[in-house]
């Protein structure tokens, strides 16, 4: 059932009235746009408090000793940091604020499928988020992000407040999964076939199942967990017949599906970038887009490869060791697309474009550190240790996070109206990418020495990398700070912004900054990719979006 | 051609009702979308509970367990069938008001939510056995205990959710929120109904019958 | 009487009734077109299946565990 502007009837025509009043409009908002803005400062909000935690354990890592906070605050810490980072940092940002604010402006609709759930899937959020920082008032969990029983069955009464919290997360991941596939599917403008959605769309498309699916199956492990911790239901215990086992079978479905729940719409994001700055069609535009599939695919057959030292059966390791060195396929694939996009582009630096190439260097660098893990030899050698602290951070901040900054340099001027100011913003680059790598590249080291990870004091001889590790952070963490006074100076202050401030092609980009809450006065007709730079923009039905006429379709 | 006997929405495609029935068309085809998604997510609950369950009665200290051996199966049986039989009755229900004939889909309706709630009683008698007579239960009796009332459980929620939701359909269309066209939220409930019903078809199997 | 041979007898007559009733509806619905339409089926089908097996189970061919109390 195709949507087309001459059925001013349909979904296309049919406009919601403005909502007045500040409640309505700016607190329990049904617009996208609103609610991905109101996902962006809350999951920000969240980044500082799980950053100051992340503070926390570096400063009692600079001494051997450690001394700074005692070794029980220490386990709550670096848990709550692990959890909050994931659950309440990374992915609200990657899927609810960016995909909530772009996704429904590039596939051309005025709202995604369920405004209502879109609000009810927010607002879930920071209760929960509440809620996980509030287990540290009742003993928060010390078994780190991924509780493992028995030790998560032995920790405070925190632990059962942090699969609540982890719980509800979950199901806003889940509604937020289910609003983005149909509005995908049903939503897209005339013309704009699946082949000529942009890039960031697609990353979107192949995160939504993932979030509705793997996130059911944590809700599931959560549920027992909170089951077992509260009403004694033997699931994990083994002395009552449970299986701890079964914990990391169930989480870990979850939660490597997790990993490219994090880091795909990031990869849709640094497509768009990268053109954008370039100046150049992007390269292997299907090839890119079906390579999301896939590694959304793959993500579901490699959970074992995080359990090869927990008694796995040997006949099930080669098989997901091979599975597990498959997805560099994919992320291959899109790497050297966005280098041979660059090949020859006429590369503008800006804050948000050098973002996105760390992006492709640490990325890079964190995934191949994948592959050597991967690799039951190696890591039945360095599993536990600071290496895989440091793959994943390379993963995380490196990817994740480098993305989250470059998405924002980018989109800022389109949701906030205002430009971000650059030259702040190289300061944050070069702080952030200097920090990043001084913080992470030594605990390669030191976990290839054997300094396990989780523990409050080490062996001397680790002493000087952790201190070059410790500085690292503090580095990064000014850079974060150098962003966090560019976004609020520039949101007053900054300079207004053009519609199109980059030359980007995207429909986004051909309306005014900010969208009007209808977004299109015109849903437009597409007939092409939104890449080919050399050409005239793919769009019919766009001109009047800078002018002053009135909105066009019906409103109801 | 009376519109009462088309296919849903087919009268509105040809645009012979306006601008509101081109608005229905299209949010009953997201609404459709979204809520078989979310019976997908369902869906994936109550499989990484079997799993669970399936896991760790592979792994655990063999099976059966000793002292659980009484399970009732001819009276679960019989359950199921009323079970079943809820589902067979809310399919006609809904092909009732597809054909605009009111009084068969009340008959129906009505069917299938008292077959619902025979079942929950079928369900409640069945604990209240296994607890007082066989001393099973949920946090006592190990995997079984945890694996049996947690998923059989979770689907009782399911169909008392179910049953209460039939009712606020019913009653929704005996004031005429639905029309001979515009009924997309009985074909939820049915989607729904059938979902429980067939959930129970993998519980039942698993629990009583390997 | 056994009362659980009644309910096995009641297992096996409903369960031939619905098996029945569910591929009657089933068969009608065989051409019908739409996204609902089709998991209509699927779920009929199943429901077939479920019934099927339910009367199996009624009728002591399926359904032996626990060993201690089958036959």
């Amino acid at each position: 059932m195709s949507t087309t502007a001459e059925h001013a009837g349909g979904i296309a025509g049919h406009i919601h009235p403005e909502p007045q009043g500040f409640i309505r409009r700016y607190v329990f908002s049904i617009d996208h746009k609103i609610i991905g803005i109101q996902y962006l400062i809350t999951g920000f909000v969240f980044l500082v408090l799980a950053g100051l935690l992340a503070e926390i354990i570096r400063t009692q890592l600079l001494h051997a000793n450690g001394g700074f906070v005692s070794n029980d605050v220490y386990n709550e810490v670096y848990s709550i940091h692990g959890s909050a980072m994931v659950w309440l940092v990374v992915i609200p940002i990657v899927t609810g604020a960016f995909g909530n604010i772009i996704m429904p402006l590039q596939i051309g609709a005025r709202d995604v499928a369920f405004p209502w759930l879109n609000m009810l899937s927010f607002w879930i959020f920071p209760v929960a988020g509440l809620m996980l920082f509030s287990s540290f008032l009742m003993g928060a969990p010390v078994a780190g992000w991924t509780e493992y029983p028995p030790m998560s069955l032995l920790g405070g009464p925190g632990t059962s407040m942090w699969a609540a919290a982890i719980f509800l997360v979950g199901v806003s991941s889940t509604l937020t999964g289910i609003n983005f596939v149909v509005t995908m599917f049903q939503m897209r403008a005339p013309g704009m076939t699946f082949t000529r959605m942009p890039l960031f769309c697609w990353a979107q498309l192949a995160t939504a199942p993932l979030l509705m699916i793997a996130t059911t199956a944590l809700a599931a492990a959560l549920a027992a967990l909170f089951m077992e911790r509260q009403f004694g239901v033997p699931f994990f215990d083994p002395t009552k017949g449970g299986s701890p086992i079964m914990w990391q079978h169930m989480f870990w479905f979850y939660s490597h599906p997790a990993v490219y729940i994090m880091v795909l719409p990031m990869f849709g994001a640094i497509s768009e970038i990268i053109p954008t700055f370039a100046r150049k069609p992007i390269f292997g535009y299907k090839m890119i887009a079906f390579s999301s599939m896939a590694i959304a695919l793959a993500g579901f057959m490699v959970w074992a490869h995080h359990m090869f030292t927990s008694g796995l059966a040997p006949y099930l390791q080669l098989p997901f060791m091979i599975l597990t060195f498959t997805i560099a396929i994919p992320t291959g694939v899109k790497f050297f697309s966005w280098v041979a996009t660059l090949w020859g582009g006429k590369i503008h630096y800006t804050s948000s474009m050098m973002f996105a190439l760390a992006f492709v260097a640490l990325f890079t660098f964190g995934g191949l550190t994948g592959v050597f893990l991967a690799a039951v030899p190696f890591d039945l050698h360095v599993h536990g240790t600071y290496w895989i602290v440091g793959h994943f951070h390379y993963v995380l901040v490196g990817g994740s996070l480098t993305g989250i900054f470059a998405s924002t340099y980018f989109w800022f001027p389109k949701f906030a109206g205002r430009m971000l100011n650059e030259t702040l913003g190289k300061i944050h680059f070069w702080l952030f990418f200097i920090g990043v790598n001084m913080t992470f590249l030594p605990q390669h080291w030191l976990g290839s020495l054997g300094m396990p990870r989780r523990v409050p004091e080490y062996d001397p001889q680790f002493q000087t990398w952790n201190d070059v590790s410790s500085i690292g952070s503090y580095i990064m963490t000014l850079g974060i700070l150098v962003f966090f006074v560019n976004v609020l100076v520039s949101m007053r202050n900054g300079k207004k912004a053009p519609p199109n401030p980059w030359g980007a092609r995207t429909l986004e980009w051909q309306i005014p900054s900010p969208p009007h809450y209808y977004n299109f006065k015109h849903i437009p007709t597409v007939f092409g990719l939104p890449y080919d730079f050399s050409q005239p923009l793919p769009y019919k039905g766009l001109e009047e979006e800078l002018t002053d006429s009135p909105v066009h379709a019906g409103a109801h | 051609m009376a519109v009462a006997t088309l296919p849903h929405g087919a009268a509105a495609a040809h645009g012979d009702h306006g601008e509101v029935d081109q608005l229905y068309v299209e949010t009953r085809a997201l609404r459709l979308q979204g809520f078989l998604l979310f019976l997908v997510s369902d869906c994936v609950l109550f499989s990484s509970f079997i799993f669970a369950y399936l896991y760790m009665r592979n792994s655990g200290q063999g099976w059966p367990p000793a002292g659980i051996n009484h399970l009732d199966v001819a009276f679960a049986a019989v359950n199921s069938v009323v079970l079943f039989g809820s589902g067979a009755t809310m399919h006609y229900a809904l092909e009732n008001w597809k054909h605009n004939n009111f009084g068969k889909y009340a008959f129906f309706m009505i069917a299938t939510i008292i077959l619902g709630a025979m079942f929950l009683a079928g369900q409640a008698y069945e604990y209240t056995n296994l607890y007082f007579k066989e001393h099973v239960s949920w946090a006592g009796s190990g995997i079984f205990g945890a694996g049996f009332f947690t998923l059989t459980g979770m689907h009782g929620f399911h169909v008392t959710v179910g049953v209460i939701y039939l009712t606020v359909l019913f009653l929704q269309s005996v004031h005429g929120v639905y029309t001979k066209d515009k009924y997309f939220g009985l074909t939820a409930g049915t989607l729904y109904w059938h979902f429980v019903d067939v959930i129970w078809v993998a519980l039942f199997s698993i629990f009583y019958l390997i | 009487m056994d009362i659980s041979n009644i309910e096995r007898i009641i297992a096996i007559a409903g369960g031939i009734i619905v098996a029945i009733v569910s591929a009657i509806a089933l068969k009608n619905d065989w051409k019908t077109p739409g996204l609902d339409n089709q998991i209509f089926k699927l779920m009929l089908a199943l429901l077939f299946i479920g019934a099927v097996i339910a009367l199996l189970a009624g009728a002591h061919v399926l359904g032996n565990f626990p060993a201690a109390k089958g036959a």
